[in-house]
């Protein structure tokens, strides 16, 4: 149900221009939903507020009673960015919100960075260790001279 | 309690049978603090569990991504926050190593004049002087290879501000790290894939191991066992960190003692849960929020590669409270640092291999507080003062002018309320931006305080030996601890002062 208004909110914040693909030519979606389906429910509910806040906010950033969907692209961005430098601190803090969790989406696709010339990211292993440690553990010996700081009984 | 693991093990996710373990001493928290007390107790022949909150990674388990390293990494996907009067993001990892692991790795001696103020305003310098904690810090430089940036690593973006720095006449320096062997692969924040990173889950946590210690990941500690004014132990339960599911339950006892080292955010908090009372607990927490400038150059400037953190300045710690730090930042994280959104921020993304930003980290005068909230979460508060503000608006203008001065068409200060983007005849209109802190886009990123030491027994939750106030065999050795900020990175402050504190109770 929050996929769809939350892509939507993100393409938004995170438009093409002639150089640099945004997130209306790259899908959120996938990212969106991997995010809804990991993310802690703070952050979550967080985002619902953005997003919720972008589509009902062109009546505080253009006193236009409409959702941001029904907007033209001029305006729409014209709405967007006057989100970011809203007078009320709260909204630019949402708007904050939907370009810190847009930036990990966009600024991680494949595409922009071939644009700006910088490697493709590999997978995130997300593993962690669950066993014993696999190699040899160090010997007591190979650290550099513990003893010397390291006395029982000595002063301080 | 029916399953009691051999020594020297690691333990991770479990479920099934409730743990028991039992030990010398039980460190809650493997970062800078714990991890230091640690190894420095195992080393003196005692036996040590281990217990960290986070995962077990290895440096082959570290994410790419922002994404992944806010999942993996981050404590709650960075989303602690200090509020006030405004909403300030917290940084702290919760893994096997700590806040080390994502940080830049920076080593600073605690300065002369903090240790001068320990002394005289907080009656710690029979404890804690220069002497004493130089020599832990000798030791530590020696053994974490702590060494200075080469230049030879450094992007572009670090080089041009130490070149700034001397132009204008200002003390400049390659940032000291605990790191070998950096190939400048720009995964500081991310923790380092090359391993050249001396933390404590590549280092002395697997010599405690080596040494019969135990380490216990995933572990939240859900309370420290008090009873009849002692301290007896700890219990929790262990936590999955994909699913979150709660696990087998765990409790280890403690021989000696308790020691607690499980940060600014977290030490607090966990006396509070566990039942003990100080008029003071949860005062005095402080921080080095920073705000960072940026610089846009004709010529690239390359943030995605190099170290972090590689150039720094502390010219106006002394008389304006203020260091100044290169800080290169991913992409991913540019994003949402550069004003705007929409087609202005596309058109300013596009120019990010020509950004370079340099910030300025304020010592703070403001003083905050953390508590417990009912729902086991961890609720700050903390407000920068005017003066604070005034000291990074400076810091503000001075990076501004030395971006300028090496050749930046223009820059972005980020304060709401001013222009975005401001070119060089526009510098002195910084002096007009307002002392409001929700003008200003900070990140607290230094913690301190929520459990004070000091020798004043009305005013400090520890005492100058670090131990907990009105309870036996209880130890605070972190920044949680530390009375002051420091004006400086500070890890280095807080493994030197869990080190002194274990080699006494090593010998006690």
């Amino acid at each position: 149900m929050w996929v769809e208004p939350i892509a939507r909110a993100l393409a938004a914040t995170f438009p093409s221009t002639e150089r640099l693909p945004g997130l209306d030519q790259i899908d959120p979606r996938p990212g969106v939903r991997r995010l809804l389906a990991e993310a802690p429910l703070a952050v979550r509910y967080a985002l619902y507020g953005g997003a919720l806040l972008y589509h009902c906010g062109p009546v505080i950033t253009l006193g236009v009673p409409v959702l941001a969907g029904w907007l033209g692209t001029e305006r729409r961005d014209r709405h967007a960015a006057r989100l970011a430098t809203h007078p009320i601190y709260l909204v630019r803090q949402a708007m904050l919100l939907l370009k810190s969790i847009g930036g990990l989406i966009w600024g991680a696709d494949p595409a922009v960075r071939a644009v700006l010339g910088m490697p493709a990211y590999p997978p995130d292993p997300g593993t962690f260790r669950e066993g014993p440690l696999p190699e040899p553990p160090r010997t007591p010996t190979a650290t550099p001279a513990p003893a010397s700081w390291v006395q029982p009984g000595a002063a301080p | 309690m029916t399953a009691t693991p051999p020594c020297g093990s690691h333990l991770s996710y479990a479920e099934g049978a409730a743990l028991a373990l039992d030990a010398d001493w039980v460190v809650v928290g493997s970062g800078a603090g714990g991890a230091a007390a640690a190894i420095t107790l195992a080393r003196a022949g005692h036996s040590v569990v281990v217990v960290e909150a986070g995962p077990w990674r290895d440096p082959e388990d570290y994410p790419h991504t922002m994404y992944g390293t806010m999942r993996d990494m981050f404590l709650n996907w960075g989303s602690l926050v200090a509020t006030g009067d405004s909403i300030i993001p917290v940084v702290q990892a919760r893994l096997v190593g700590g806040t080390p692991v994502i940080n830049s790795a920076i080593v600073v001696r605690t300065p002369g004049d903090v240790l001068a103020q320990w002394r005289d305003e907080h009656g710690l310098g029979a404890v804690f002087h220069e002497e004493s904690i130089g020599r832990a810090q000798d030791a530590i430089e020696a053994e974490l290879q702590v060494q200075p940036t080469d230049r030879g690593v450094m992007g572009p973006t670090a080089t041009f501000m130490l070149d700034a720095l001397q132009r204008f006449g200002m003390e400049a320096h390659p940032t000291d790290r605990n790191v070998a062997n950096c190939k400048g692969a720009m995964q500081c924040l991310q923790g380092c894939r090359n391993r050249s990173k001396q933390t404590a889950n590549v280092l002395w946590l697997r010599e405690l191991i080596a040494r019969g210690g135990t380490v216990l990941s995933c572990a939240p500690v859900d309370r420290v066992r008090l009873v009849a004014g002692s301290a007896e132990g700890v219990d929790g339960r262990f936590e999955h960190p994909v699913t979150k599911t709660r696990g087998a339950a765990f409790g280890v006892r403690a021989r000696r003692g308790v020691i607690v080292a499980a940060s600014a955010t977290g030490s607090a908090p966990l006396l509070q849960a566990s039942g003990y009372r100080h008029p003071w607990l949860g005062r005095g927490w402080r921080g080095h929020p920073g705000a960072g400038v940026v610089g846009v150059y004709d010529r690239p400037m390359d943030m995605h590669v190099g170290p972090s953190q590689a150039a720094a300045s502390l010219h106006l710690r002394a008389t304006g409270g203020v260091k100044l730090e290169h800080l290169s930042l991913p992409l991913e994280l540019f994003a949402a640092r550069i004003s705007g959104a929409g087609r202005d921020l596309m058109r300013r993304l596009e120019e990010y291999r020509h950004c370079a930003m340099w910030v300025s980290a304020v010592r703070c005068d403001a003083e905050g507080s953390i508590r417990r909230t009912w729902w086991g979460g961890t609720a700050l508060h903390y407000v920068p003062s005017r003066r604070d503000l005034a000291r990074v608006r400076e810091g503000t203008k001075t990076i501004m002018r030395m971006h300028f001065a090496m050749g930046a068409r223009k820059v972005y200060p980020g304060v709401v309320g001013m222009p975005t983007e401001f070119t060089p005849d526009m510098v002195d209109q910084i002096d007009r931006a307002p002392l409001d802190n929700r003008c200003w886009t900070w990140v607290l990123s230094h913690l301190f305080g929520g459990c004070v030491l000091g020798a004043d027994p009305a005013r400090s939750v520890v005492a100058p030996d670090l131990a907990v106030r009105g309870v036996k065999r209880l130890h605070v050795v972190d920044a949680s601890a530390l009375p002051t900020t420091l004006g400086v990175n500070p890890q280095h402050t807080i493994m030197a002062v869990a080190i002194v504190t274990a080699r006494r109770l090593a010998g006690a």
